[in-house]
């Protein structure tokens, strides 16, 4: 009886303090994962799905949502402290060749409230380093902050990146010289010089191209797409362009010279004439840039903020001057803003002013630009003539520039080899089948560059755990990103641990991409020295964390 | 005096429904989840510039009062602005509108044209092997789903024959100077051909069954018995005297077709890239445009709502036995 005793007592001290010392760790609940669906978005959704999956035999108990963007946005931007994680993606752009937009927005403490930085990133050692790379002008200086940003951004993994995109396209060699396309970094063969420079060499002189998309403005004013921005970039001018190489280049300009570190001049090449044929002036360029700030081009202002003033000095000069030193000032404010016809916008925006729309709302009949494109006609929804500007100094070797929208990828693809397109900027579908079709039909030729942008999957970090870095590395970790590349975007993407893609030579920081170290085991011991426990059942939180958030 | 009163209420009738309509779209869109403003106002925005876009889309006012303001400007036959394009809902649907009518009505006249003759034959060939081959297949081409008999026709002639172009409604770069000398061009009749036949083949199907089925019923009735006892010849009593009667329910269905033919047509827009409303209804629909949406929901209800008025009509005026009232 009484060895019964001990061992009874004996049993129900044990049972207690084991269930007391479980019941000290909080477990963690059940986190939401957003992503779009798979129709719209196949290679997210399929990315979210194994990324879910990896994160489940960590313990996590992972739940995905999947909606449309409008209510992603929604929930994302507007409603901050709303949700746990959301796939995302930022768009390559050529003005984003320069890492000073993408590093600065996504994370500096000042865009976390309503910008960019939606995830509530709040770094001081980070804001530093990202504020001194924007107005270090020694290249090789700056190189060395930007490398500094990335590796801290790889050390804290508030966002977990995926990969950055290889687009492919294709062109018919029978129609067009091979050696005239023009692969621009990080943009690929669909590049602005390509439009520029495809020489014709047959009876076919249109180059023919595609979209998925429906057109919504031609607008200088107006970012209202990424077709859309292929219009504007060959009928409107800038007075620098981003060359193949992503380095600036002058184009309505024909020089420049930085007083000091916050004035620089412009000089203007003289020629240059408007479709309408009205001269293009020093007053219509400095018009051009206070249009950004007026109020108007709320798109636009974000790069024209830091110009205190624009001057005209003579005919051809003028002068910026800026707040504060921008090493990126070239690539991402002087090789972006349109160059637009005072004596048409200037009526226009005057009588904006007065009423609540602004210039996103106005679309020209004839978008009057200085372009080496000039607008012809605009079918809607089905297709957009331009013509070469043949008085232009950098006149296309084509005829005429013609835009088709092609919602059925399928169909994209059978009009090229049919020849109703003949370059191919829009492919939905798998990039195999393309370089299939390519072998089988001898004329097609298909390029594929890894692009600017990335895709990658965001920590609400004002939401714990995802506050704990060492929660979000581990979760980082458990993903090998070969898995996301070859599942989800079928080999045509390469892996990332850095927002700056490596087709970005010069500021892209490989080590922080060949030392990342991935594997379940890896994740499942960082999670352990983090104190948490219940690593590979059920993840529960460190002693004395409880959890603030449940459903 | 004694037709007007029904027509005076068939009138009635006709607002009533419009206004359901009108009321239900409207508020559909508005329990959609998702803020349409997410979609529209840039992050960049200042505080001040998204007040003025969100007053400039009416979101400012309560539900009530944009519902009225959306009524009284329907009365004035004001659409409003697309929230995506800012441009007039009215301008972009006058546009895209005729596309989608012609396509619609076009693959129906064709179908409906060949589904009569069709199904006056097999009801001929009753019991033969002919309606046994003939029956699974029509009912197969009923079965299949539009897009992908799009695909299959569009895969074997346009890309493997070379026949038909695979999109648009004209070539690239090619210019007409009126809508009359684009629709009687060679060029635009050739882009008609394979969305229309898609559709032709899948509408085909119930005008043949249902002619068939009624010419069975009618080659019954004492008058066509009454006719072969005449003595008179077989086109007389099958076409004359069977067809003419069996075709009267077929016309009104034609009427009615119309209706659910333009479902079909998102789907046969997007597989042919033909620039037509329904295409771009389901495209104002993901991206949350309310004013183009509803415009374009409103544009295919009315189409569909006097469809239905003439099938009425039409029936009245076929049928010296059937009345108004």
């Amino acid at each position: 009886m009484k060895n019964f005793l001990n061992i009874a007592t004996g049993v129900a001290l044990g049972a207690s303090l084991w269930a007391t010392s479980v019941a000290a760790q909080d477990p963690i609940r059940t986190v939401h994962m957003l992503s779009r669906p798979q129709a719209a978005q196949p290679a997210e959704f399929q990315a979210v799905q194994l990324i879910a999956q990896e994160w489940r035999k960590l313990g996590l108990d992972v739940k995905v949502d999947v909606m449309p963007w409008s209510q992603m946005a929604d929930a994302v931007w507007y409603n901050r402290d709303t949700w746990d994680i959301t796939a995302w993606q930022m768009t390559g752009r050529p003005e984003r060749s320069d890492p000073d937009e993408i590093l600065y927005n996504l994370f500096h403490s000042s865009t976390a409230e309503k910008g960019y930085n939606f995830i509530g990133y709040q770094n001081p050692e980070y804001d530093k380093v990202v504020e001194e790379q924007r107005i270090t002008v020694d290249p090789d200086k700056r190189r060395a902050l930007v490398i500094r940003a990335q590796e801290i951004l790889a050390a804290d993994q508030p966002n977990m990146m995926l990969v950055h995109p290889q687009q492919a396209f294709a062109f018919d060699k029978n129609v067009f010289d091979e050696s005239t396309v023009v692969d621009q970094s990080g943009i690929g063969i669909r590049s602005y010089w390509t439009w520029l420079a495809l020489t014709p060499t047959g009876d076919q002189k249109d180059i023919i191209v595609n979209s998925s998309d429906n057109v919504i403005a031609v607008n200088p004013l107006y970012i209202s797409g990424v077709t859309d921005n292929w219009l504007t970039e060959l009928l409107f001018d800038r007075l620098y362009r981003v060359g193949a190489d992503g380095l600036p280049q002058p184009w309505a300009a024909e020089n420049h010279e930085w007083r000091d570190e916050t004035t620089i001049a412009v000089k203007l090449r003289s020629g240059m004439e408007w479709h309408d044929g009205k001269p293009v002036t020093a007053e219509d360029v400095a018009f051009s840039y206070q249009a950004t700030t007026g109020g108007e081009a709320p798109m636009y202002a974000p790069f024209g903020k830091n110009i205190s003033d624009v001057t005209i000095e003579s005919d051809n000069t003028i002068v910026f001057s800026l707040t504060t030193p921008s090493a990126s000032f070239m690539t991402s404010t002087l090789a972006k803003i349109n160059l637009i016809p005072k004596h048409v916008w200037e009526p226009i925006l005057a009588d904006l002013s007065t009423k609540d729309e602004n210039a996103e709302s106005y679309q020209e009949d004839m978008p009057i630009g200085s372009g080496a494109y000039k607008f012809v006609r605009w079918l809607p929804n089905e297709e957009i003539v331009l013509e070469a500007n043949t008085g232009h100094f950098n006149a296309p070797k084509a005829e005429r520039f013609i835009l088709r929208q092609v919602p059925n990828a399928e169909a994209a693809l059978g009009m090229l080899r049919s020849g109703e397109l003949n370059f191919l900027t829009d492919f939905q579908g798998d990039p195999q089948v393309l370089l299939d079709a390519a072998e089988v039909d001898g004329d097609l030729e298909v390029v594929s560059t890894v692009d600017i942008g990335f895709r990658y999957v965001a920590f609400n970090l004002r939401r714990p755990p995802f506050n704990d870095a060492a929660f979000r590395r581990a979760l980082s970790a458990s993903v090998d990103r070969r898995l996301i590349v070859n599942a989800a975007f079928k080999k045509f993407a390469v892996a990332s641990n850095s927002v700056v893609s490596p087709a970005l030579e010069f500021w892209h920081a490989s080590e922080v991409v060949d030392d990342f170290e991935v594997g379940a085991d890896v994740a499942m011991s960082i999670l352990r020295e983090a104190g948490y426990g219940g690593v590979g059942d059920k993840l529960t939180y460190p002693d004395g964390v409880t959890e603030t958030l449940g459903d | 005096m004694s037709t007007l009163k029904p027509i005076l209420i068939r009138t009635l009738q006709l607002v009533l429904v419009l206004w359901a309509v009108v009321t239900i779209l409207f508020l559909m869109f508005r329990l959609m989840p998702g803020n349409p403003l997410a979609a529209y106002i840039d992050p960049t925005f200042t505080a001040e510039q998204q007040e003025a876009l969100i007053r400039q889309f009416g979101l400012d006012k309560s539900l009530l009062q944009q519902y009225f303001t959306y009524l009284i400007n329907l009365l004035q036959g004001e659409l409003g602005y697309s929230f995506r394009y800012r441009t007039p809902v009215a301008d972009r649907i006058w546009l895209l509108l005729p596309n989608t009518l012609i396509l619609t009505f076009s693959s129906l006249i064709v179908a409906y044209a060949f589904g009569i003759f069709a199904g006056a034959f097999l009801a001929w060939k009753r019991g033969s092997r002919t309606e046994a081959a003939a029956l699974p297949v029509v009912l197969a081409t009923r079965a299949m789903p539009e897009f992908w008999l799009g695909m299959v026709l569009l895969a074997i002639f346009s890309f493997s024959l070379g026949w038909f172009p695979a999109g648009g409604t004209r070539s690239a770069g090619t210019h007409y100077e009126s809508l009359w000398q684009l629709y009687t061009s060679a060029n635009f009749l050739s882009h008609l051909a394979l969305p229309m036949l898609t559709l032709a083949i899948y509408s085909q199907g119930l005008p043949l069954l249902l002619m068939r089925s009624n010419m069975l019923d009618v080659m019954n009735e004492d008058f066509v018995t009454m006719a072969r006892i005449k003595g008179l010849s077989p086109y007389a009593v099958v076409i004359r005297h069977g067809a003419r009667n069996a075709m009267l329910p077929v016309m009104t269905s034609f009427a009615i077709s119309v209706g659910y033919q333009l479902q079909g047509n998102v789907v046969v827009e997007t597989v042919f890239s033909w620039p037509g409303l329904g295409r771009e209804l389901v495209s104002a629909v993901s991206a949350a445009d309310y004013p183009l949406a509803q415009g374009a929901f409103l544009m295919i209800a009315v189409v569909v709502i006097i469809m239905n008025l003439v099938a009425d009509l039409l029936y009245t005026l076929l049928d010296p036995r059937i009345s108004y009232a």
